[in-house]
């Protein structure tokens, strides 16, 4: 027969013993930029830059080669920057447009991805989310996704009230 | 035209995609930052920074990319990928950390990849 008090100690010198670099038990992220977020705003940044540059060097080189692909690198570009920087400050405010760029992200991959498999003489180079972001490993798609589902997770948080 | 020689950029393709599969073990693991994903990342670092020296030496010797400008973007760019991984991932204490530095790694492999498409003469 084991002594519960005992247990009960060795339960909590184990958890003290528990090696430093093993997160304890995780708090909830206290952002939108920290935890998993910390990855999204990484990845995010990520596009904005490789978008913005795209962009900027296609209109500033060769805009008349295909110039409906260009500008909509450029409003790609612009979404993922306002993303970026939403998600990163994170007040309620913030997240509000956050939610409005990743849904106009979700809509923008899916309907260009559609609009340049169906018609890919107005895209004779590519965009960002042409063909559903396929370039890019298919990133462009499932990133606003992701970015939807963890401002749910803030809505749902907010409305409970922490 | 003599090529790049193409160690370098392989040698990065394989040490950013060990260096994710080492952080992401640790995300799975549950485990924070730590000083080994920062050394790695440094070795990173020191690859991709002799990759845009013998780059450089290349574009001095007079080769030509089709697209000069995208070519140094991607130079400015290739080095910073890892610093700002690393000050990122280590404000943040807890397995996302090195999930962010695992990114890195396979956005370095990724950009050696495309800096081929950009410059057929960067062989990987």
């Amino acid at each position: 027969m084991s002594d519960p008090t005992t247990s009960a100690e060795n339960a909590a010198q184990a958890e003290t013993a528990a090696p430093t670099e093993i997160a304890a038990k995780a708090a909830p992220p206290d952002s939108t930029r920290t935890g998993p977020g910390r990855v999204l705003v990484a990845v995010y940044a990520l596009f904005a830059l490789s978008a913005t540059a795209r962009a900027a060097v296609q209109i500033a080189t060769k805009f008349s080669h295909a110039p409906v692909a260009y500008l909509l690198s450029a409003l790609a570009a612009v979404v993922y920057i306002v993303a970026t920087v939403t998600l990163a400050n994170g007040s309620r405010t913030a997240r509000r447009i956050a939610f409005l760029s990743c849904s106009v992200e979700l809509v923008g991959v899916l309907a260009i991805g559609t609009w340049s498999i169906a018609d890919p003489a107005t895209f004779p180079d590519a965009t960002v989310w042409s063909g559903y972001g396929s370039g890019y490993g298919y990133v462009p798609l499932v990133l606003p996704v992701f970015g939807l589902l963890w401002l749910r997770y803030w809505a749902a948080r907010s409305r409970r009230g922490d | 035209m003599s090529s790049v020689n193409g160690a370098v950029p392989t040698t990065i393709i394989v040490a950013g995609l060990l260096l994710a599969g080492y952080a992401l073990l640790m995300t799975a693991l549950n485990r924070r930052m730590g000083f080994g994903l920062l050394v790695a990342l440094g070795v990173l670092e020191i690859l991709l920074l002799v990759l845009v020296g013998m780059v450089v030496a290349k574009l001095i010797g007079g080769g030509r990319p089709a697209s000069l400008p995208t070519l140094i973007g991607y130079l400015i760019a290739i080095p910073i990928v890892p610093v700002v991984a690393g000050f990122w991932g280590a404000l943040e204490r807890s397995r996302w950390g090195p999930a962010v530095i695992g990114i890195a790694g396979l956005v370095a492999a990724v950009l050696m990849v495309r800096l081929h498409e950009i410059w057929p003469v960067i062989h990987v």
